[in-house]
């Protein structure tokens, strides 16, 4: 399951509502073991998009191919074994315990005769592990902090097992310090071969912890790459309409973004 | 997943249990999951199901002592009472159980379905529905004799399906549904109320008495009819159930988790509505057990569970020791249905009242 490259492939998506199309002619190839970053201002359809990948909302035209396979063609359920979305603020089940809450992301392995097998068991053990939430396993979800909650929904996320996973700004409450733990964990994720899309709105978070950068305007592809190549003040004028410099980071060289004004439209 | 495994404190710790709240049973590639609470709550709901039956046999209005109706139900007594055991109260110790099996069921779909303690299946119209098809096939009859018990099951569909139809589809499981089918209740209702006032007294009072829920003189010719049809509803509960528990949380997580929600809440709803069809349609509209059983169910087996089969228990164990009250309660027999109102009132504000207040409770917290 985790070697297979390309992880996500896109072709001529165009996704939308009735009477105003959202998503144009979107092309993506994202490997296995790669993260991409989607960025873009509010309403450039980063969600839509991300939603479209995740079997959620039916594109007008186009595919969306994981592994190989059209998700548009499978199940629900059988999507499910290929692709996992964290939406920006899930609600949890009234007092559910961490354990609780990662044992459901073997659902869609599961069924009325296979409630909990071995498999099921190693994959959260897994999971619990891998973002550190092994403690908190007995713990109510609605009694941790942001940071750790957010863990226990990667974890949940990890447990289904998929090759591709699809996270909603997932940083986007937390403070600087959780931010780095959950992008840190992000990396380790597509370190064991798998595919990460997130939406980012922290276009300097995006561009350290990317493979590949798509920036979104308007519901079209602006530019995508190499973070590195991609983020310059031409683009951040592009998709903010702000002026910015782009300095390289004194740590490892990559780009900053140091907002200097909003540029007045003319 | 080959995990990374270089957590240090999470890797020192011997792995836990898991899940910790439940016993696993595996055999082959077969598994299956008890909670543990879930199984004290059917430890402490079976003792008390036992409970009931043994009232619900023994309890007479006709002054018939212990013994004799042990003799009776085994066959020693002398033969009358072998038959007002046998022939009376068995069967109607048996459709109580299934009524209150079905409309405990029913309302525990229903509650998961809308997400809200207080929504039964009469919300969509089960229970007018079902009214209005008995009390206008009693319409006809010279006698009054409530008959075709398979009527109500007919009546309810079809109000439901009209709620569903006028709301615009089973997708929405919210207000809109709930909004709806007061209307429609309201409407189906007053149609029973215009049937009605045309009849004579004696057709009226027997329509009375199934209205306000009554299990005297139910015998196997509805029991069985109901008992195979709920050989098969009540498996496809189980299932539904199971996947239910994934509408706790957002929509787009239970279905990247897999779940088919159109077609679940479809479901759902068909089930919830035959089976509290059936239930109204042998027993009358029964209060209250839809409501109660499953908050009482979910009380013992805990909030994360969709408590089927513990919803099942609570509303047989309500029905039929309801029954048997009502035979030894009062010089004159009460309907089942009265006294399920009389409990079911106190019962409704409690709740009421109760999640006012954890709600403040949480609202205060820091």
């Amino acid at each position: 399951m985790t070697e297979t490259t390309p992880g996500l492939e896109v072709r001529a998506l165009h996704a939308g509502y009735p009477g105003r199309p959202v998503v144009h002619d979107v092309d993506l190839t994202v490997a296995g073991g790669q993260v991409a970053a989607v960025v873009g201002p509010n309403g450039c359809g980063k969600s839509t998009l991300l939603r479209a990948l995740a079997r959620l909302h039916r594109p007008d035209s186009g595919t969306v191919r994981v592994a190989g396979a059209d998700v548009w063609r499978l199940s629900r359920r059988q999507a499910a074994h290929r692709v996992a979305l964290l939406p920006q603020s899930p609600r949890a089940p009234e007092a559910v315990t961490v354990a609780g809450l990662v044992r459901y992301g073997r659902h869609p392995h599961q069924g009325l005769l296979r409630q909990w097998s071995r498999e099921d068991e190693r994959a959260v053990h897994e999971a619990l592990e891998a973002t550190g939430t092994g403690e908190l396993a007995a713990e109510r979800l609605d009694e941790l902090s942001g940071g750790q909650r957010q863990r226990c929904w990667l974890a949940m996320v990890l447990a289904q097992h998929t090759p591709v996973v699809l996270l909603d700004e997932p940083t986007s409450a937390l403070d600087l310090g959780h931010a780095l733990d959950v992008l840190a964990l992000v990396r380790e994720v597509a370190a064991t071969g798998r595919t990460v899309v997130m939406v980012q709105h922290d276009l300097t978070a995006a561009a350290r912890h990317a493979d590949l950068l798509v920036a979104m305007k308007d519901g079209r592809v602006l530019a995508q790459g190499d973070p590195r190549e991609t983020v310059d003040e031409t683009l951040v004028k592009e998709l903010y309409q702000a002026e910015a410099d782009i300095l390289p980071a004194p740590f490892d060289g990559a780009p900053v973004v140091v907002p200097r004004a909003r540029r007045t439209v003319p | 997943m080959s995990a990374p495994g270089d957590h240090p404190r999470a890797s020192s710790q011997r792995p836990l249990a898991l899940p910790p709240d439940s016993t696993v049973l595996r055999a082959g590639a077969l598994s299956w999951l008890f909670p543990r609470r879930s199984a004290l709550a059917a430890a402490l709901l079976l003792p008390l199901l036992a409970l009931a039956t043994a009232l619900a046999i023994v309890a007479s209005s006709s002054g018939m002592g212990l013994a004799e109706a042990v003799g009776g139900l085994l066959g020693t007594g002398d033969p009358g009472t072998v038959m007002i055991v046998r022939d009376f109260r068995l069967p109607r110790l048996c459709v109580g159980l299934m009524v209150g099996a079905a409309l405990g069921v029913a309302g525990c779909l229903t509650q998961t379905l809308a997400g809200n303690r207080l929504a039964t299946p009469d919300l969509v119209g089960v229970n007018e529905g079902a009214s209005a098809a008995v009390v206008a096939s009693a319409a006809g009859s010279a006698t009054g004799m409530v008959g075709q018990w398979w009527l109500g099951p007919i009546g309810a569909v079809l109000a439901a399906a009209l709620v569903v139809l006028c709301a615009g589809g089973a997708g929405t499981a919210g207000y809109r549904l709930l909004v709806v089918g007061i209307g429609v209740s309201t409407l189906v209702g007053a149609v029973s109320d215009l049937i009605m006032s045309r009849e004579n007294d004696n057709t009226a009072g027997g329509v009375f008495l199934w209205a306000v829920g009554s299990l005297n003189g139910r015998d196997w010719s509805a029991g069985t009819p109901f008992l195979i049809a709920l050989l098969f509803l009540v498996p496809l509960s189980l299932a539904a159930g199971h996947r239910l528990q994934l509408l706790r949380f957002d929509d787009e997580v239970a279905a990247s988790l897999g779940v088919e929600l159109r077609r679940l809440r479809a479901a759902a709803l068909c089930l919830a509505v035959a089976l509290a069809g059936l239930a109204v349609g042998v027993g009358g509209p029964v209060a209250f057990v839809a409501l109660a059983a499953p908050i009482l169910a979910q009380g013992l087996s805990g909030p994360t569970r969709v408590p089927v089969v513990g919803s099942a228990l609570a509303g047989a164990v309500l029905v039929v020791a309801a029954d048997a009250l009502g035979r030894v309660a009062a010089p004159v027999e009460l309907p089942v249905g009265v006294v399920t109102s009389v409990l079911g009132g106190p019962f409704l504000l409690w709740v009421l009242l109760r999640s006012d207040r954890t709600t403040r409770k949480a609202r205060t917290r820091p």
